[in-house]
């Protein structure tokens, strides 16, 4: 089980007060969870997500991962980035097999891990082209196979989607899932919208923005398999709707506070 | 192509017409070129020049390299560095030639010092830029995956820097000719810079223009050449460029 254990973490600013991107975030993850973390932009899921990953160093409390603190990046989580990330000079093949190489794997049997991944996620044919070949959606697939590649517990994916078009978007959401169902990873899935969160999750964290704290935490008990046509359901609307009315809240709270904070300056 | 024979015709009719005496027929110079190309005298000059070169430039690309790369890499390094290779990139270096001479003497150290000075810095920033260029969010996805500091280097760092490397290397392919003939010229005696000067001195344009098309078709081709190992080592930036568009 993995637990966010009252992580704060504070960035210096220009004239060198300190500037709270997170403040005292606590939250457990259950193991095999889909888990969305949903918020405005600037409220520091991403940093979240980074501290998760190892990435960067909370300023206060830790990740607790079965109750060891998380040191750096390790070989039971692995990300998925907004921007894919992939690497230009190598094909297909050699992207999905980059995180395996690194921890020493053959080439040979990297090759043949990445091989596997490639046609679970449905890029038969692409082994060795390169990125610049590939659409949008496409090379996510590489970027989500690297992931996958490497087997770790826990995958982390940072608006894998926020990139591509609302079409292409909608079939990954769906691809993911059915990945997840078979992989029975847990996953940790930072987004903006709210569809996507109430679509994939079995729960989603609402955060708060400036500084980034816990807003709410929803249940979503629709069932699963998910059905994609389960988005024109009653439930599901009324699950959008409720982290709709509070994102709006939230926004409007952080409008007023900049606002003043302005004033106040000016004045 | 085109451009060149059209070029070439103007020569031709410029050289009939006389317009000066230091400005031969196109006709009269390829006459000149069978003749010069073939002396003894041209092939030991040329020898002793793509000698200074074949020593010089690799020396230069090395060091370049190593510099530009630490550079890169650690601020302490750019700090202490970055003036110098600032003011050896925007000075005229051939006014540093005559010094270089005094200090190495007439002799093949003195070209190669010249090569150096002209090629190194050039390396330097070039590889200096490429690897500060390096898109961080690569460099933090290796991380990610776990890779050491080697790992980060050897896999990330250095393949995103290679175009920009290479290019650099191609541009101080054409100054090491340059650097060499200027050497050459000022010291007179050894080399293709050296025919140039005699050549030029007795007025014997025909046989000058021979040797300065050979030195600019050479200052070419090892432009070329680089660009052929470009292509052949970034197939993907080639075809990314293509797609882009």
């Amino acid at each position: 089980m993995i637990k966010v254990d009252k992580v704060s973490k504070y960035f210096q600013k220009r004239d060198g007060t300190d500037f709270a991107a997170l403040s005292n975030v606590e939250f457990p993850i259950r193991d095999g969870e889909f888990l969305s973390i949903l918020g405005p932009s600037g409220c520091g899921k991403t940093t979240l997500l980074k501290i998760i990953e190892g990435l960067v160093k909370p300023s206060e409390g830790a990740i607790l991962i079965n109750d060891q603190p998380v040191k750096g990046p390790g070989p039971d989580r692995a990300m998925v980035f907004q921007t894919f990330v992939l690497l230009p000079w190598a094909d297909v093949i050699g992207n999905i097999a980059f995180g395996l190489e690194l921890r020493g794997v053959g080439r040979k049997a990297a090759r043949e891990v990445a091989s596997t991944q490639l046609e679970k996620v449905g890029l038969t044919g692409f082994e060795h082209h390169y990125p610049h070949e590939l659409s949008g959606g496409m090379q996510q697939r590489v970027g989500l196979a690297r992931a996958l590649a490497v087997n770790p517990e826990i995958l982390l994916m940072d608006e894998p989607f926020g990139a591509l078009d609302a079409q292409t978007r909608q079939l990954m959401q769906e691809d993911l899932l059915n990945i997840w169902q078979e992989e029975q990873k847990t996953v940790v899935f930072v987004t903006h919208s709210m569809d996507e969160a109430v679509y994939l999750s079995d729960r989603v964290v609402i955060m708060d923005t400036h500084p980034g704290r816990v807003e709410e935490i929803v249940d979503v008990p629709m069932p699963r398999p998910r059905d994609p046509d389960v988005r024109r359901t009653p439930e599901f609307s009324e699950l959008t709707s409720h982290m709709w009315d509070k994102l709006r809240d939230i926004l409007k709270r952080d409008q007023a506070t900049a606002a003043a904070e302005a004033a106040k300056k000016g004045a | 192509m085109m451009s060149l024979a059209v070029g070439f015709a103007l020569w031709e009719a410029a050289g009939q017409l006389e317009v000066s005496r230091a400005l031969p027929p196109f006709t009269a110079v390829v006459e000149a070129i069978f003749d010069v190309w073939g002396r003894e005298q041209f092939q030991d000059a040329m020898l002793s020049s793509l000698k200074s070169v074949a020593i010089g430039f690799p020396l230069a690309v090395a060091g370049g390299l190593i510099l530009g790369l630490l550079m890169g890499r650690f601020r302490v390094i750019e700090w202490m560095f970055e003036i110098y290779v600032n003011v050896f990139l925007s000075m005229p270096l051939v006014a540093l030639v005559p010094v270089i001479v005094l200090i190495f003497g007439i002799d093949r150290s003195s070209i190669i010092a010249v090569i150096l000075i002209y090629t190194f810095f050039v390396v330097v920033v070039n590889t200096f830029t490429a690897v500060r260029a390096v898109d961080p969010t690569l460099v933090e996805m290796g991380r990610a995956f776990g890779a050491n500091e080697f790992q980060r280097l050897t896999r990330i760092v250095l393949p995103a820097a290679l175009p920009l490397t290479l290019v650099g290397i191609r541009i101080a392919a054409g100054r090491a000719i340059k650097g060499v003939i200027i050497a050459e010229q000022i010291i007179g005696l050894v080399g293709l810079g050296g025919l140039v000067q005699r050549y030029g001195g007795a007025f014997l344009v025909e046989d000058l223009y021979a040797v300065i098309l050979f030195i600019g078709l050479v200052g070419m081709l090892s432009m070329e050449s680089v660009r052929v190992g470009e292509a052949r080592l970034l197939p993907w930036l080639k075809a990314q460029e293509l797609s882009a568009t």
